[in-house]
């Protein structure tokens, strides 16, 4: 009987042993479906081209998960993935955490240049303690979207470059359009809790010469300007009603694309990625739409919050010679090209902008390339998912009407301080 | 009379909510899973197709990895409820038949045990499971949850070694017979059906466990089905109902055959245990 | 009856019992005690290693959010527990007539405590959707309101979205233990009640509640320590939100968890099984008092 006992038992660890993926590399992707079939093409011709395979592990498309699903295997050492995709406000927690190799050594070796990528990004998002531990795959920064048709009927030549001027427009083609459909709104940005919104709010702030750090870099939610421009979106809501209620309930970067795609908002904030999904076929709005840089409040530049996504190589990765040639494929000219062309992502190499193949494609990228250089960074801390949730929650309940925004903005300061004190 | 017709009349509404409270989910669910688009009860007029669509894809595509995550629940769940079957039968032999000191302590105790909050565990549990290099491996989940089963397994099975006479083990102890062999030849057949409904309900609790599963595993390697569903987020922007609700079925089937088949064990098995306490 | 064999050999019995002990001991009373051992340190993952004392409660008592986390808990539990021990009443009194189909009845009440808490959560989660959940569809149909309502988009909405959930999924395992206590009442006395010419109701506030309250006790007080800890069912449906507003006590702890902040989780998990604990206590002189 016990010796039936230890066989099972010793049967069991076999089977814990024989499902562990020996010596390939695993990968961390997510998102879309688009993107995961280009990383599975692309993972074929990593292996053609160098031999070696790649496992692809696919997550979840909110971003929150995704980070949930690489703490894990991190904090407990383990072997895969050992390449994945990082948000560009992870980097800080996770190289703070000491989970990413420094890839210094590789780029000194090989002669590996830097200067083709985003040099702000680099500097802002991807050192950490001196040291390189990521590589900007695409950036992302936030864009106004606008029915270049509605503006040119109503006689506007161009876009708003401030927010006044972008209330009055969309004010007045709503009224009149609403009159034929009941379900059109002026302007459509993403006001529901969650990382989105602060990304947003950033924007909003930054525009009006706030932002969350003072001169000195300490920490600073409740600036008089970022309260104002608080008091500026919640009016979009329950004041100009150019914004539906469900903002600070719904809207997410899919939903805003929704609504501006199905034809029922004039101007939509979102992220480059909207762009190909607009002109594709079955789009409501194809040949419709224009992009422009976000606008600013009266008299200041508009501002666009960074966000994209880097690739890293895991501390705990048992093939980080390999990793590394991953890791250099994937930000090599070749790669990126095919990024902007198949995707319409927007590359972390400066260099694809000025491709001549890229610039007939993809024509407005030559105005994206100037909103890259300028945009306006989330705090890099290593405790940034915390700070994050404190501004989601009062920001949203300033939204939803519960709350004053001056109120909303001191609590959260308050609470971020306490953030602050117990993670330093 | 008047009496009986009004009491008829609400036993029979009152079955009636019952039997429709504790089965529309469950119809709901299959509804959705064989439905072409989910989103049939929209104000939009959608049409309801039946289609099995939505099983061909969970079972066949690769990248979700559910047929890996229903192979881990059921090994897992089934070595659990050996395991924790077995151990709790040895223990429960030695608190029935000795007299030694905390043999009545150790038992409640035990059930105290079985308060604790898994979250008051998990914690230092990821630790240890780090530290041993068992994450994400089955091990990782096979050993805690032998150790959360065995409080309510050892009072079921206590509870029916009690009735079995103690005479039982004197003749055979007479007859020369060492004390495990006593219990393997002589209680175990004879506590069978009791043996047998513990590793049921063992085996159910180890296939809904939630918490641990989600913190101690990372992906389709030792990943079970309840954390699968839950994370379950398919590619689109838009969740793929149709496929959860297949996936959630499928999973659902055999507990609920379990369940419906082998009801009277199960009934005896919660009630002995709390009727116990 | 149990007069037990002398134990022959201190190692013979304590063989038996010594895998229990092992299992118990090493993958439930040890990380316990090292929960609480890390509560008292700064466990970052990216901050150096410090011992802080009682720092972390100290934290603890002045957050809202865990305030917050611990009064909707509290408010959870009680109000699922009532309604479970309501409705489960009834259909212990409903399945304890002499029907047909009996066996039948008694499966389809089993069916919600056999699924997964996960996946009914999901279920749930479908049935509260407001654009094609079958709640709003119910609801319209029946006309018992005019547009669709936000289940999961407001405090309270999400609070009863999860109490009916939460009762759906347990309400059979209470019915299952109250029915065999109402078994377990002889037949006659009820007769006899009927011959001096009682009601139902007064038989059952005569004969029934006293004769069932040891059993009642037993589950409320099994359902009240295990609603406390409930993770599943919020984790699924309502992610703890909308704005933090249904975190339970253990989702809290493990968010912490999650941002590698192991010392202010395990404060957390310590807290809450404290609560626990101290319920279970109650628990073991209420099974103490009852026996007796």
């Amino acid at each position: 009987m016990k010796k039936i006992l230890f066989a099972l038992l010793m049967a069991s660890l076999l089977l814990v042993t024989c499902t562990r993926r020996e010596g390939k590399l695993t990968f961390m992707v997510g998102g879309a479906p688009s993107e995961v079939e280009f990383w599975e093409k692309l993972t074929e011709s990593f292996k053609e081209e160098t031999g070696i395979p790649v496992d692809l592990i696919r997550q979840p498309t909110d971003t929150d998960q995704r980070r949930q699903g690489l703490v894990i295997p991190l904090k407990s050492k383990q072997k895969d993935p050992d390449l994945f995709l990082m948000d560009v406000v992870w980097i800080g927690q996770f190289a703070a955490s000491k989970w990413l190799q420094p890839l210094d050594g590789y780029i000194r070796r090989e002669g590996f240049l830097l200067e083709p990528f985003f040099g702000r990004v680099l500097e802002s998002a991807d050192r950490y303690n001196g040291k390189l531990i990521a590589l900007p795959v695409y950036v992302d920064g936030g864009l106004l979207y606008y029915r270049r048709d509605l503006l040119q009927r109503f006689g506007y030549r161009a876009p708003p470059r401030s927010w006044p001027e972008l209330v009055r427009c969309a004010v007045k083609i709503q009224t009149t359009l609403r009159r034929e459909n009941p379900n059109f709104w002026g302007f459509g940005w993403q006001g529901a809790q969650y990382e989105g919104l602060v990304c947003n709010f950033l924007e909003f702030a930054a525009s009006n010469g706030g932002g969350f750090t003072t001169q000195e870099g300490k920490l600073c939610l409740n600036l008089p300007e970022n309260i104002e421009a608080l008091e500026f979106i919640v009016d979009l809501i329950h004041r100009y009603k150019i914004s539906p209620p469900n903002t600070y309930t719904e809207m997410k970067e899919e939903e805003v694309r929704s609504l501006f795609q199905s034809g029922n908002a004039l101007f939509e904030r979102n992220w480059p990625y909207a762009w190909s999904l607009h002109q594709s076929g079955g789009s409501a709005v194809k040949g419709k739409v224009g992009i422009a840089p976000l606008p600013g409040f009266a008299g200041k530049p508009g501002a666009s919050a960074l966000g994209g996504w880097h690739i890293g190589i895991s501390r705990y990765s048992d093939a980080p010679a390999q990793a590394w040639e991953f890791v250099k494929f994937v930000t090599s000219y070749k790669v990126q090209k095919e990024l902007v062309v198949g995707l319409g992502w927007n590359p972390g190499r400066v260099d694809i902008y000025d491709d001549q193949e890229v610039r007939g494609k993809i024509p407005h990228l030559q105005a994206l390339k100037g909103v890259f250089q300028t945009t306006v960074s989330r705090p890099n801390l290593p405790y940034y998912p915390q700070i994050s949730e404190v501004i989601q929650r009062w920001v949203n309940r300033a939204l939803a009407g519960k709350i004053g925004a001056k109120e909303a903005l001191d609590k959260a300061q308050k609470e971020a301080e306490k953030v602050v004190r117990a993670y330093e | 009379m008047r009496e009986e017709r009004t009491k008829l009349l609400l036993t029979w509404l009152g079955l009636s909510f019952m039997v429709i409270f504790c089965l529309t989910p469950f119809f709901f669910m299959i509804m959705v899973s064989l439905s072409k688009d989910p989103t049939f009860l929209s104000l939009q007029k959608v049409k309801y197709l039946l289609t099995l669509r939505n099983y061909i894809h969970i079972l066949r595509a690769g990248s979700l990895h559910f047929p890996a995550y229903l192979r881990n629940s059921l090994i897992i769940s089934a070595l659990v409820a050996i395991f924790a079957t077995f151990v709790a039968g040895l223990a429960a032999y030695a608190f029935s038949r000795y007299r030694f000191p905390g043999r009545v302590l150790i038992p409640l105790g035990v059930l105290g045990i079985s308060m604790f909050p898994q979250i008051s565990v998990v914690g230092y549990l990821f630790k240890i499971m780090t530290g041993l290099g068992w994450i994400n491996t089955y091990n990782a989940l096979i050993f805690p949850y032998i150790a959360w089963a065995l409080p309510l397994a050892l009072w079921i099975v206590l509870s029916y070694f009690m009735q079995i006479p103690q005479e039982l083990d004197r003749a055979a102890l007479v007859d020369g017979a060492s004390r495990f062999q006593t219990l393997y030849k002589i209680i175990f057949p004879l506590a069978l059906p009791g043996l047998f409904s513990t590793a049921l309900l063992v085996f159910i609790f180890s296939f809904n466990e939630f918490l641990f599963a989600l913190m101690l595993t990372t992906d389709q390697a030792a990943r079970t089905i309840p954390v699968g569903i839950a994370l379950f987020q398919g590619l689109h922007g838009e969740i793929p109902w149709g496929h959860i609700m297949a996936a959630s079925t499928i999973s659902s089937i055999p507990l609920v055959l379990l369940t419906v088949g082998f009801q009277r064990y199960i009934i005896q098995d919660l009630t002995k245990g709390a009727l116990k306490g | 009856m149990n007069q037990g064999l002398k134990a022959k050999g201190l190692w013979g019995i304590y063989g038996f019992i010594l895998p229990l002990f092992l299992f118990i001991f090493g993958f439930i009373l040890f990380p316990v005690v090292g929960t609480f051992w890390t509560s008292l340190f700064r466990d970052v993952a990216f901050l150096p290693k410090r011992f802080l004392g009682l720092a972390n409660y100290i934290r603890l008592l002045k957050d809202p959010n865990f305030w917050r986390s611990a009064r909707f808990t509290l408010l959870f539990t009680f109000g699922s527990v009532a309604l479970e021990v309501a409705l489960g009443t009834i259909f212990a009194l409903l399945l304890n007539e002499k029907l047909p189909l009996r066996g039948w009845l008694r499966a389809a009440v089993l069916i919600p405590w056999a699924i997964p808490i996960a996946i009914s959560a999901r279920v749930w989660e479908l049935g509260y959707n407001y654009n094609y959940g079958l709640a709003n569809y119910l609801f319209l149909k029946l006309g018992i309101c005019s547009g669709p309502i936000n289940w999961l988009g407001s405090g309270t909405g999400a609070f009863l979205s999860l109490l009916l959930a939460d009762i759906w999924k347990t309400t059979p395992f209470v019915t299952i233990i109250l029915l065999a206590g109402l078994q377990a009442i002889p037949e006659e006395l009820y007769q006899q009640a009927k011959v001096d010419g009682t009601n139902f109701y007064q038989r059952f506030i005569k004969i029934t509640l006293p004769l069932l309250r040891p059993v009642l006790l037993v589950a409320i007080l099994f359902r009240t320590i295990d609603a406390l800890r409930i993770f599943d069912l919020v984790y699924v449906l309502t992610h703890g939100g909308p704005g933090g507003m249904t975190t339970s006590l253990s989702l809290y702890g493990y968010k912490f968890f999650l941002s590698s902040d192991f010392g202010y989780g395990s404060a957390v998990s310590v807290a809450c099984f404290l609560i626990a604990f101290s319920l279970s206590i109650l628990y073991l002189r209420v099974g103490k008092f009852g026996r007796n």
